[in-house]
């Protein structure tokens, strides 16, 4: 009576083991599913990993940026965000952290665990990773390379160049070629290079002293200032700015950078109101209007805020 | 003399007899051929034909696999596994979608769905009504109505449910509850009284 479902079993049991026994299937073998998650954790840790040099080169740019002097080169700190931000190194921080989690997630026990708890691992170990690679300096040497070798990507190093190699609208980058030494007929003269080459003569009327001391130190600068002869490649020179791309500039560097900014602004700034009142009770003499201060009105100077009384 | 009980070899043991042995699998197919038979059919594969297509790639699919089969879970939750997962592709090779003949024989679903909110007004009478309450079963999205078979009709445990579907435990939970509100919902807008 019951021998059909009976039949039916063995009939299924019977074609598979003859299947099997003709079609020579085998096990697959311990290794052959050892390499495959042996594969997914490595693509696992790989992305990790890379997401970590992500990390790593995202903190050395978001650090080392030239926050400092920022009203140098744009008009306020958002549109210096807008412009500097990581972009690449955040797209593939995320591409990282999801190829990550898609992975986890595919080993032999990874669905057990919450998508949550998946991804803050991911994102832990990505943050420790890159904060240890900065912290030695993989940062900067990952940014350096592939500035070095691919063309198309925009390394720190290339940024601050384009951000200030801009002698149209009065910063450069180089440093000083010759110079003399101011006698009584005639003034000092100052060649400086750009890093394209061009030679420009400097007028260093209006720097500090700190400022010539750093010009002379034969160290590459940045130069802020305005041009006062594009035929005649001269240039007027407001500040003078050591080139801070470098793993080994901390943030207390930057700091200083920009307190000795922020000092070198206002006193441009100070020239231009001992002007203005010096206008005002007509007092000046036809010398103090030829001796106007350039600097004064550079687009630096304009744009920071004024200082407050206290 | 009493001789010693002489229990027979667990699933597991059977796995590491046919990789010595390949006649030890047959004792494997007769334990799982008729469960994986009714779950593929509360799949929604009714076919006698397809059925046994599917069951064959199935326990070959198995047997290629054994060396993969993780012991820190149950050997039914694997099989389960490649059994869902064998069906669901079966589905998208033959472009076609479960043929939903569920029938809710299930006691245990019945008693879950009253305690629904949403089912308050229901009356239930299994006898009359398992039929449309299976029907409202195959409307609901798919990865309600697996957990749901899982729990109710093959009777299994939470955490055998995550190694099966390969979801977290904690979201077994969550599916069953997303699921019986579903249900109770597909219900009351067919004015379906059980």
């Amino acid at each position: 009576m019951n021998q059909e479902p009976q039949q039916k079993n063995n009939s299924l049991k019977e074609s598979l083991l003859k299947r099997i026994e003709s079609e020579g299937v085998c096990p697959r073998s311990r290794l052959f599913f050892t390499c495959q998650e042996c594969f997914i954790w490595s693509i696992w840790l790989l992305s990790v990993v890379v997401g970590a040099f992500a990390v790593a080169v995202s903190l050395f740019v978001v650090t080392h940026h030239q926050y400092a002097l920022y009203e140098a080169t744009h008009e306020n700190l958002f549109t210096f965000m807008v412009e500097v931000l990581p972009y690449i190194w955040m797209v593939v921080f995320g591409a990282m952290v999801y190829l990550a989690v898609f992975n986890l997630r595919h080993t032999k026990r990874g669905y057990r665990y919450s998508l949550a708890r998946i991804l803050l691992s991911s994102l832990v170990l990505s943050f420790a990773g890159g904060s240890a690679m900065q912290f030695f300096g993989l940062g900067y040497s990952v940014d350096n390379i592939l500035g070095q070798q691919m063309p198309v990507y925009v390394s720190q190093v290339k940024l601050e160049q384009k951000l200030w190699q801009c002698p149209d609208e009065g910063r450069l980058i180089g440093k000083m070629v010759f110079s003399t030494v101011a006698t009584a007929t005639a003034p000092a003269k100052i060649i400086f290079e750009d890093m394209y080459g061009q030679r420009w003569d400097m007028d260093i009327s209006e720097l500090s002293e700190r400022d010539v001391a750093l010009l002379n130190s034969n160290q590459s600068v940045r130069l802020l200032g305005e041009i006062k002869n594009e035929k005649l490649k001269s240039f007027h020179a407001c500040g003078v700015f050591p080139w801070m791309v470098s793993k080994d500039v901390t943030m207390e560097d930057m700091s200083h950078e920009r307190e000795m900014f922020i000092e070198s602004v206002y006193d441009h700034m100070k020239k231009a109101d001992e002007r203005l009142e010096l206008l005002e009770n007509e007092t000046y003499s036809s010398s103090s209007l030829k001796n106007e201060s350039v600097c004064a009105n550079i687009a630096a100077v304009k744009r920071m805020p004024e200082k407050s009384s206290n | 003399m009493e001789q010693p009980l002489q229990l027979p070899p667990s699933d597991e043991e059977l796995v590491v007899k046919t990789l010595t042995d390949k006649s030890y699998f047959g004792e494997l197919v007769d334990r799982y051929e008729a469960k994986l038979s009714r779950y593929v059919t509360r799949l929604g594969v009714n076919n006698p034909d397809d059925k046994l297509d599917v069951l064959q790639d199935i326990f070959l699919k198995t047997y290629r696999n054994l060396n993969s089969f993780d012991t820190s879970m149950k050997f039914s939750s694997w099989i389960y596994r490649i059994a869902h997962n064998e069906t669901i592709s079966w589905y998208r090779k033959k472009n076609v979608r479960p043929e939903g003949h569920l029938i809710a024989e299930s006691d245990e679903l019945i008693s879950f769905l009253s305690s629904s909110e949403e089912a308050a007004d229901i009356s239930f009478d299994k006898t009359k009504n398992a039929e449309v309450v299976g029907k409202a079963l195959g409307e609901l999205d798919d990865k309600y109505r697996q957990v749901i078979i899982l729990r109710f009709f093959e009777h299994k445990e939470y955490e055998e449910i995550s190694d099966i579907l390969k979801v977290p435990v904690g979201s077994v939970g969550t599916l069953l509850h997303r699921g019986k509100k579903q249900l109770a919902s597909v219900l009351n807008q067919d004015e379906i009284r059980i």
